[in-house]
């Protein structure tokens, strides 16, 4: 039998806490569709902001009881404070191992960086140093074409493919199964198909893509982005690529109704994250800093002086899928795997609440699962896999309740 | 369902409620205003409570105010006809058979239990409002249970004499089989002197660019949905029926109306636990609620600890 590539898992995925550095608010580019609205070149955070921080979380080991952590670093261009993320990363291990921390040996560095200076001797110093337990995604938004549609140079406006096109042979050298991310806005949907496929050349073999939360789309995008996502669904099983390579687009879970009981977490992780900014103060996920919101003020739950205040992450800790959910949301007949992001909803809702389902995204969802359908249908019946197609059927009448 | 309106008549207007009343200056609804506003009540079924400041009003106001049916909650310090009586500290004389209010912290409470034993003898309902709730600490919790084991009970020796006193913090929790919480926003809604709706007094004093519509376009509560139980996930699991469910307090500490501080809901739960207690001094007294109410007996005091075993 031939078997489907699946998507990775994330590391310790849902036994980690995931705690973010947002070390710098700047970065080289300004991609168009970059939800960080408030960057800049002034709110860098320094050693003493990082090391009270990570005292304040590693002292209180009994508030952080999972298994495993992952500390991540953003920006911003998180590779611009390469000098603090070294000391930050040398100062865990060592009060981990001194503290006898449960994280000692259970930690992972994660970055998201735009690749632009992966090659550089600091950084590949730092890669080397700790590559066991680093977790490192480019992003890389396809063809040079769609990637300078928006990742461009902030001042000259020029794209930045080239410059991170370079370094991917040297990031799949050294992390062979790397995945990357890519964002699809408006004006990129006619790119999908060839930019999916190019990063497939350039050897990346798990591509993660998500159409922005921001209510962005314009008439006539959604059967742009259905007619894209069926040509490349076409691609990748004509050319057999379903092998080992792998397009989030496609998921047979998506697509099915959910059990308003059943099926009534929440999506987004906020609040059980938790993230660190120049200022020294916490949020539940970065887009809860204020140069993540567009809208609304920054939703701040404590700082490294006094901690956490438990009351600002009651809301986080409380949510569910209905109760933010519209009646339509909520009996929607294709309901599975429509995302949301609680800071996108915060920064669009009516009042000062994270219980308003923004639903900007709905219209390409439902392109997206009339893709799916037409992926898995097509693939099951090339597969010679009816047993499958039936049960994949039987799968869409329904409800099932997987939530990624 | 919106069933009640409340106005407030002044700027100074006393407060009834957990707020303070931020303006000092005296400035009249417009009578406009008022009259409009009484018709829309009248348009929309509406009771109406009118919130009186500390001196007289014109006649013309009166007038309108006599226009329609409706309750006074009145300052002690100028409450001819009052309905309800905002007492204005703990030497305050109360009149017999009346409906009073008192806004104090828990310490003040504590320290003055001989005068709430002699209000009770007196009044028919005391309404106490702590306006310390948002920072009331854990390590307040057994003052605070001592004091409401200490109102249960006078409130018991009352029953015995044959006087069915009511006390918010303990007797309205005896009958209720449901929620039963302020609603502002949801069964209740504000008009304020400058003509402007809000979800309670509260907003009006703390912003009053916070306004939910006005008289001319009428109603605009944005995400009201939000304000209803069902949309709170915590407090619809919850069975401290006479908790207030102040949205404004949680706006406040939790930054999000549908969700209470864990102060609100310790305390809110100190209380129900002592209604317990008190429903088991009349049952040992051989007073008997007719309804055969009970209250469960639970071993937290804030449901946000609890939350594994439902959520």
């Amino acid at each position: 039998m031939i078997e489907v590539k699946d998507n990775t898992r994330q590391w310790q995925d849902g036994t980690s806490k995931n705690i973010t550095f947002i070390v710098t608010k700047d970065c080289q580019l300004a991609c168009k569709y970059c939800y960080l609205v408030g960057k800049n070149t002034k709110e860098r955070m320094t050693w003493d902001v990082a090391k009270n921080a990570i005292d304040y979380i590693l002292t209180n080991e009994n508030e952080y009881r999972e298994d495993s952590v992952v500390w991540d670093f953003i920006g911003g261009e998180p590779f611009l404070e390469i000098d603090l993320i070294d000391k930050i990363c040398d100062y865990l291990k060592t009060e981990m191992y001194r503290r006898n921390h449960h994280w000692f040996n259970s930690y992972r560095f994660s970055f998201s960086t735009n690749g632009i200076n992966y090659h550089e001797d600091k950084v590949q110093q730092f890669i080397k140093k700790n590559h066991n337990h680093l977790s490192i995604g480019i992003t890389i938004d396809g063809t040079e074409l769609k990637h300078d549609l928006n990742r461009v140079y902030k001042h000259s406006e020029k794209g930045s493919y080239k410059d991170v096109v370079r370094n991917i042979p040297l990031w799949l050298e050294q992390f062979p199964g790397a995945a990357t991310k890519v964002t699809i806005s408006s004006p990129d949907i006619p790119y999908i198909k060839e930019s999916v496929l190019h990063l497939y050349d350039l050897g990346i073999k798990e591509v993660n893509i998500n159409c922005v939360f921001e209510d962005v789309w314009k008439e006539g995008d959604d059967a742009l982005f259905e007619e894209q996502l069926t040509e490349l669904a076409d691609a990748i099983i004509d050319m057999d690529l379903y092998c080992d390579h792998v397009c989030s687009f496609y998921a047979e879970f998506i697509g099915k109704p959910m059990d308003i009981e059943r099926d009534n977490q929440n999506w987004c992780g906020a609040g059980k994250m938790l993230a660190v900014d120049a200022a020294g103060n916490f949020y539940p996920c970065t887009r809860f800093a204020q140069y993540s919101l567009r809208s609304k003020p920054a939703w701040i739950i404590g700082n490294i002086h006094d901690g956490i205040d438990q009351n600002k992450l009651r809301p986080f800790l409380m949510l569910d899928r209905t109760t933010q959910s519209t009646l339509e949301c909520i009996d929607c007949e294709v309901a599975s795997g429509c995302a949301w992001c609680q800071g996108e909803n915060y920064d669009a809702a009516d009042t000062h609440t994270i219980y308003q389902r923004a639903t900007a995204i709905c219209k390409m969802h439902k392109a997206r699962v009339r893709a799916n359908n037409y992926y898995w249908n097509k693939l099951f019946r090339k597969l010679e896999m009816e047993d499958q197609q039936e049960e994949f059927e039987r799968q869409k009448a329904k409800v099932k309740g997987t939530i990624c | 369902m919106l069933t009640h309106l409340i106005i407030l008549l002044d700027d100074t207007s006393t407060s009834y409620c957990h707020y303070e009343v931020t303006k000092a200056e005296r400035r009249l609804i417009g009578i406009d205003d008022l009259k409009v506003g009484i018709r829309f009540a009248m348009k929309e079924n509406l009771n109406v409570q009118f919130v009186f400041p500390d001196y007289k009003l014109p006649v013309e106001y009166l007038k309108a105010i006599d226009s329609i049916d409706h309750a006074k909650v009145m300052p002690s310090t100028c409450c001819d006809e009052a309905d309800v009586v905002v007492l204005g500290g703990w030497d305050d004389e109360v009149l017999q058979g009346s409906t009073c209010i008192i806004r104090t912290n828990h310490d003040g409470l504590a320290n003055h239990l001989s005068v709430v034993r002699e209000w009770l003898n007196t009044i028919n309902r005391l309404n106490v409002v702590l306006t310390d709730v948002e920072t009331f600490k854990d390590d307040d919790v057994d003052s605070y249970r001592n004091t409401l084991e200490s109102l249960t009970g006078m409130i018991v020796e009352c029953y015995k004499s044959g006087k069915f006193i009511q006390l918010n913090l303990l007797t309205d929790r005896l009958r209720l089989t449901g929620m039963n919480n302020c609603n502002a926003g949801m069964s209740n809604i504000t008009l304020a002197p400058n003509g402007c709706f809000y979800l309670c007094p509260a907003y009006y004093y703390e912003n009053e660019a916070d306004s939910v519509g006005d008289l001319k376009v009428g109603l605009v509560i944005r995400n009201q949905q939000l304000l209803r139980l069902d949309h709170a996930p915590l407090c619809r699991q919850c069975d401290a029926y006479q908790c207030k469910r102040c949205i404004w307090q949680n706006l406040h500490l939790t930054l999000d109306a549908n969700t209470p501080s864990h102060q609100q809901c310790v305390v809110a739960h100190l209380e129900r636990n002592a209604s317990r207690s008190l429903l088991a001094k009349l049952k040992d007294n051989a007073i008997t609620l007719h309804g055969g109410y009970e209250i469960e007996e639970i071993d937290y005091l804030d449901p946000f600890n609890n939350m594994n075993k439902w959520k």
